[in-house]
């Protein structure tokens, strides 16, 4: 594969560039699902939480590749290709559930938690004639099994065998995040589903971008959520694959830069009619109130407040999307806390008054790229060319940076 | 079941079309007046309400909140220009006391765009809480969209 003739010659300026040209090009796409979803990253699949009993099952994709992950009888989570090895055929349809096995309704082939076949419909035929070849090996024929692991309740998946171990894939950095968001067992509170009208790639590059986020969600500036004059930075892992954006309102150094000026995103005069809701619980002892964490290619954690969610992007073809979000809290939280994060939704997701931005700017970009010259580029150098930590800088365009030099090291561009 | 008087069901007819025509016409204003001062309005799914699952869409827990959603559509969110076409059909009344009715009815948006690409954005049920008086008015409007997913997003009320 990788002595193929570049598809693309990316622009000289490095991964401060991100050419127009891959959120169009239909045999970019073909590569990324071969590269990058089949290639050495780990894929977020669900939470642990999601499957506390034997057989308790959910579906996913990695890529477009359909997946059930399940629970056993042994109680080990295993990641199966959501397809029948006689016909292919999807075998869970359901989003989630229970199952003793896995039986496909098109002709009966049944596999158990471990994605053996344990049975074939009429294996020896009828009244001893038709039936399977008597050497047919039922062992060879099972679901194909994908590497899986759970890293503090967060279950990812890799059809590659070369990937370091989930928390080497993350560096220490990284991994300490997840395990502050996860330091205690969790309780899903509900989910959202957004279809994005853009490149799955379009929204990572935007939930790596902390200067559009106080620009663009008019709401976080106005109501001092979150402004870039407040204190936070951006930490990195594997050398700018993942990333975490952070803030914390209780810290702004240079309000000034927002008072005095002239950004849209600052309304003046207004005030809210009931903001009960914006009354944070200070949870975390770091007196951070934003972090958005990017993990390498399609999964994010994020803390708004006291709303604490995964976000993961699923690829609908070149031009659109589809944003899951799993929204959880803690099975110790107050009723008051809970109430909260429920009341808080109303910051985030698909109506959220602080991201409802992210469905429709994607869009912008998938319809202002089509039909450009072949060497246009996004042009990315806010907080210089480099990829490096930077603690204290906000109004940096580095994760971003970071995003691409990851895509381009895995792409081969 | 009690039965419901002609003037009744009239009410609750009435409160229907002036709240799809506040959203339909863009008069989002005088949406916020259809609710009683404590009230509750949320938008949730299917997926979400048949699993007990809490989170909310959106959520208005008092008038306040809902001016306050009417602000972020007019002066704070950046979203496409779009317009909804209310649906309505299947009214089911079932009176609680003399001045206080359950509903529920089924609903559809039709979203049209500048472009002028529409789709269905949304359908699914409402279930309501009434009170009535000279005007009826909502104490409680629960949206359950049998959906779990939302095109893009959802800044207009459902």
């Amino acid at each position: 594969m990788r002595n193929e003739e570049p598809l693309i010659a990316w622009p000289k300026e490095g991964s401060t560039r991100a050419p127009y040209r891959v959120m169009h090009d239909p045999e970019i796409y073909r590569q990324e699902m071969e590269r990058i979803f089949r290639g050495p990253a780990w894929h977020y699949l669900c939470l642990e939480a999601e499957l506390p009993n034997p057989g308790d099952y959910r579906t996913t994709f990695i890529g477009e590749v359909p997946i059930i992950v399940c629970r056993d009888e042994d109680g080990n989570i295993n990641a199966l290709v959501n397809r029948c090895a006689h016909k292919g055929a999807m075998l869970c349809i359901e989003p989630h559930g229970n199952r003793k096995q896995f039986a496909c309704v098109y002709h009966a082939w049944t596999y158990d938690l471990k994605g053996a076949l344990t049975s074939i419909a009429f294996q020896r035929g009828l009244a001893g004639k038709g039936g399977m070849p008597k050497d047919f090996d039922v062992s060879k024929h099972g679901l194909a099994r994908i590497r899986v692991e759970n890293f503090c309740g967060m279950v990812f998946g890799t059809f590659s065998d070369k990937v370091e171990d989930v928390e080497t894939y993350l560096g220490p950095d990284m991994a300490a995040h997840v395990r502050r968001i996860f330091n205690r067992p969790i309780e899903i509170i509900g989910y959202y589903h957004q279809v994005l009208p853009n490149n799955w790639k379009l929204y990572m590059e935007n939930s790596r971008d902390p200067y559009h986020a106080t620009i663009l969600h008019a709401f976080y500036a106005t109501f001092k959520l979150n402004r870039l004059s407040m204190l936070g930075g951006v930490a990195l892992g594997k050398e700018g694959w993942h990333n975490l954006l952070y803030s914390a309102a209780e810290r702004d150094i240079q309000k000034e830069n927002y008072e005095g000026g002239h950004l849209r995103s600052v309304i003046r005069d207004v005030g809210l009619a009931d903001s009960t809701f914006l009354d944070r619980i200070q949870e975390f002892d770091d007196g951070i109130t934003v972090a958005i964490q990017s993990i390498f290619p399609t999964c994010n954690t994020q803390q708004i407040y006291n709303t604490l969610a995964i976000r993961h992007t699923v690829p609908l073809g070149l031009e659109k999307a589809e944003l899951h979000w799993t929204c959880f809290g803690y099975k110790d939280d107050t009723p008051e806390l809970r109430r909260m994060r429920n009341l808080q939704a109303n910051l985030i997701g698909p109506a959220g008054y602080v991201s409802m931005e992210d469905g429709s700017v994607g869009g912008y970009v998938q319809r202002g790229t089509a039909g450009a010259e072949e060497d246009a580029a996004a042009v990315m150098e806010m907080g210089g060319r480099t990829i490096e930590p930077q603690p204290g800088v906000r109004a940096t365009e580095v994760a971003l940076r970071g995003f691409w030099q990851a895509y381009r090291d895995l792409m081969g561009l | 079941m009690a039965i419901v008087s002609d003037g009744v069901r009239h009410q609750i007819e009435a409160l229907n079309t002036r709240y799809i025509r506040a959203i339909d016409d863009d008069a989002l204003e005088e949406w916020p007046k259809l609710f009683t001062e404590e009230c509750l309005y949320r938008i949730t799914t299917r997926e979400n309400f048949s699993q007990n699952l809490p989170l909310p869409l959106m959520e208005c827990a008092s008038r306040g909140m809902l001016i306050d959603r009417v602000f972020g559509y007019r002066r704070v969110n950046v979203y496409e220009p779009q317009r909804y076409t209310h649906l309505l059909s299947g009214l089911i009344i079932e009176p609680i006391d003399a001045t206080h009715i359950r509903c529920r009815q089924n609903y559809a948006v039709i979203r049209t765009m500048v472009t002028g690409e529409m789709m269905i954005f949304s359908a699914g049920l409402y279930h309501d809480r009434i009170v009535l008086g000279d005007e009826a008015m909502f104490e409680e409007r629960i949206v359950v969209q049998e959906s779990r997913r939302i095109d893009t997003l959802l800044v207009i009320p459902i």
